[in-house]
């Protein structure tokens, strides 16, 4: 069976943030949502400082907090181990986010604008696109996927409703991976099936020694890091990204 | 007749709340499927709740229910 | 007491300008709280403080649901009063009873309308909850044991306790008296139709305790099951809300009493005696209360690192340690007052009200202390520290919620009578 998962090798990690732009890109999530987020961490005191960083997706628990308390079942997991939003089934009670260790949910606090981060409508850029379409609508987000066809893919389709990573579950119905890991410059996030032994993540988690964050809270989630150690009480961000809409 | 239809009322509102909870409505547990995250029947909760409310109408139906034959 | 033959008791059907003013009043606060939610309902919960937790940096639960807790928790009083009257035989609290299920009914359709104004999607969750509700989610209990059991059984409490008024009042004429006759349903008052409630009302008062345990509990267990939030994950939060929605639900309803003692001048039957046994009984309910506060502090406090510490530290020194030291002393004080008179047997009406006042602003502020913190304080990973203030929407909100619950309890004083009428009175048995 596959069990889809990341493998997240962090002494390759810059701290570009080019995952969290094609996220952002790809999915169409509005504006302040960051279902990928790259922490950039310091620790301990000069001379001694380590800096690094942390690619933070959703985790796709296979016990996920967010799918247990879910009042409506708009949260699920399917059998290929994605942890997925229904957004024509949720009601926005935000349960998901609070229960969330990871703080992966992000709630839309107003309807979405298409014209959030450029004026698409703006002549010169219309004679520039052509009539190709604009590249935010992308028909993808709008389908249905999963054997019971529900509305999963995408963000910014209602206000008042949770949405959160999908490991870009329209990419990967079309064979591809999701827009993270295939934006990545230095493949750092590797993705793949956890369940098959001949995989690339399998293989990393072979060879190296790996851990996945907050284990003790029991979620066991389906993204492995490689490289370091978690970030514990000590740890810093450099540039905190708080944004808020 | 009046005992008999209270009893009644009160023993299915507890097993309606009994089937629903655990048989009709989304299962308890583990999810790891889609089918996990819906009711086994639409609407189960719905059951329920008419079933907490069998209970208590059960009451009403005690006090103002006309005496018949028994007592 | 006044036994009226042509009017009817307690001034039911009778509106006097004062009243009329408090209902104006009243609309007025609707009216602030429907446009503040018109805002929201169109523009989406931007027009809120709330925001997602992490990068966001916010609280994404805040007033909306403290004051769900606090109506719901309001709702424990009605129930409760029924069940010890009928289990304990406690006669001399019976003209509370109906004050206090009238304020349970009402407290938990706010508490109901509450859920909805949080909700990001209310239309859909009107049918959506009805349809997917998941026993696996903590929030099934209070959707389906709270908002709609709980509230049907206090209904049909109230009703069947009110039949009896009912049937006196139907016999005078007046505007109400097809009501009246229809509240009565056919009660005449014979030994074998009060011999009949005497056995309905003893078997409800035993199916519901367990419903009242249950009921508050599961709202506990809403915060308490969450292992990923420090601060709200621990087995005291579901005794910990039973404890504090009683201590919130008597407060207010001597409040409550006390005001209708004094507009309905029923200092005879709403005596020293009454408020005395309530005082006293808030006093055993606060004892509780701050056993398990302590507990907490100091399971909080003893070994805790991480995050954990990171919530204690801003809950009783940092940011919001004005709050939680407020909460202490609106608890400490009305504990001191309500001792005092126990010890002493020296009651005074000013103190025990004042105490029910001050019990249930410890209420509300220490919901919030439960609902806030972990989220601004509590994140796991180093998100660092968010913050949260409520807008003026979600006051007005509240506010307009509390006078719509604040009218449907006058309303129902004109026409229902509010205390029970006494056994001597006209047209009685």
């Amino acid at each position: 069976m596959t069990r889809y998962g990341m493998v997240i090798d962090l002494n390759r990690c810059t701290g570009c943030r080019a995952c969290m732009t094609a996220c952002k890109v790809e999915n169409n999530t509005p504006q302040a949502n960051f279902w990928m987020n790259v922490f950039r961490f310091e620790e301990n005191e000069y001379p001694n400082t380590r800096v690094w960083f942390m690619p933070r997706p959703c985790m796709h628990c296979n016990n996920a907090a967010c799918v247990k308390v879910c009042p409506t079942g708009a949260r699920f997991k399917r059998e290929d181990g994605l942890t997925l939003t229904d957004w024509e089934r949720c009601i926005g009670c935000r349960y998901c986010e609070v229960a969330c260790p990871y703080g992966v949910n992000y709630f839309n606090w107003k309807a979405p604008e298409e014209n959030q981060y450029l004026d698409w409508d703006d002549a010169e850029l219309v004679t520039e696109l052509g009539n190709d379409g604009l590249p935010y609508a992308n028909p993808d987000l709008e389908l249905s996927y999963g054997p019971e066809d529900r509305f999963t893919a995408g963000g910014g389709h209602y206000k008042g409703v949770v949405e959160k990573c999908t490991f870009c579950v329209h990419r990967l119905e079309n064979d591809l991976i999701p827009a993270c890991a295939d934006n990545c410059p230095t493949d750092v996030i590797n993705f793949g099936d956890l369940d098959d032994p001949s995989s690339k993540v399998s293989m990393l988690l072979g060879e190296k020694p790996s851990y996945r964050l907050l284990e003790d809270v029991g979620t066991d989630p389906n993204v492995y890091y490689i490289g370091g150690t978690p970030p514990n009480s000590e740890t810093r961000q450099i540039e905190e990204i708080k944004v808020r809409v | 007749m009046r005992k008999k239809l209270t009893s009644l009322l009160v023993v299915l509102g507890f097993a309606l709340q009994g089937i629903s909870f655990f048989f009709l409505a989304a299962p308890l547990g583990l999810s790891t499927s889609e089918a996990d995250s819906n009711p086994v029947m639409p609407f189960a909760p719905v059951v329920f709740i008419v079933g907490v409310g069998m209970v208590f109408v059960a009451a009403v139906v005690y006090e103002l229910l006309p005496e018949n034959s028994d007592e | 007491m006044t036994t009226q033959n042509e009017t009817l008791p307690y001034e039911v059907g009778r509106l006097t300008r004062g009243w009329i003013a408090m209902v104006a009043v009243l609309l007025i606060l609707m009216g602030v709280g429907g446009y503040a939610y018109y805002l929201q309902f169109t523009q989406g919960e931007i027009v809120t403080g709330l925001r997602n937790l992490g990068t966001m940096g916010g609280a994404t639960w805040g007033l909306y649901i403290v004051f769900l807790v606090y109506f719901i928790g309001l709702s424990f009083t009605g129930i409760s009063i029924a069940a010890m009257i009928r289990l304990l035989g406690l006669e001399k609290i019976k003209p509370i009873a109906r004050m206090a299920e009238t304020m349970t009914v009402i407290a938990l359709i706010l508490g109901a309308m509450t859920i909805m104004v949080d909700v990001g999607q209310p239309l859909r969750a009107m049918v959506n909850l009805f349809r997917y509700a998941r026993p696996g989610s903590p929030f099934f209990g209070t959707f389906t044991l709270v908002i709609a059991g709980y509230l049907f059984a206090s209904q049909i409490y109230l009703y069947l306790d009110g039949r009896r008024d009912a049937a006196i009042l139907a016999k005078k004429p007046g505007r109400f008296q097809r009501f009246f006759r229809l509240w009565a349903a056919g009660y005449k008052g014979t030994p074998a139709e009060k011999k009949r409630h005497n056995q309905a009302s003893f078997w409800m008062a035993i199916a519901i305790v367990p419903l009242l345990i249950t009921a508050h509990s599961t709202l506990g267990f809403v915060f308490g099951l969450q292992a990923g939030r420090p601060g709200w994950f621990s087995a005291l939060q579901a005794p910990e809300f039973v404890a504090l929605a009683g201590v919130s639900g008597f407060g207010l309803l001597i409040c409550i009493a006390a005001i209708i003692r004094k507009v309905l001048n029923a200092e005879e039957k709403l005596n020293q005696d009454v408020f005395e046994w309530l005082g006293n009984f808030l006093m055993f309910l606060i004892v509780a209360y701050l056993y398990f506060m302590v507990v907490e502090w100091l399971t909080a406090t003893y070994s805790s690192g991480g995050a954990e510490a990171s919530v204690s530290n801003a809950l009783f020194t940092g940011e919001y340690a004005w709050m939680y030291w407020l909460t202490v002393a609106t608890l400490l004080i009305p504990f001191g007052l309500l001792v005092y008179q126990f010890i002493f047997k020296r009651y005074r009406l000013a103190w025990i009200v004042a105490s029910g006042f001050m019990v249930n602003i410890a209420a509300v502020v220490k919901r919030y202390l439960i609902v806030v913190p972990s989220q601004t304080h509590g994140t796991l990973l180093p998100y660092g520290i968010g913050s949260y203030s409520p807008t003026w929407v979600e006051y007005a909100v509240v506010l307009g919620i509390f006078a719509f619950g604040t009218l449907m309890f006058v309303l129902f004083i004109k026409i229902f009578p509010i205390m029970n009428i006494p056994e001597n009175s006209e047209g009685g048995e």
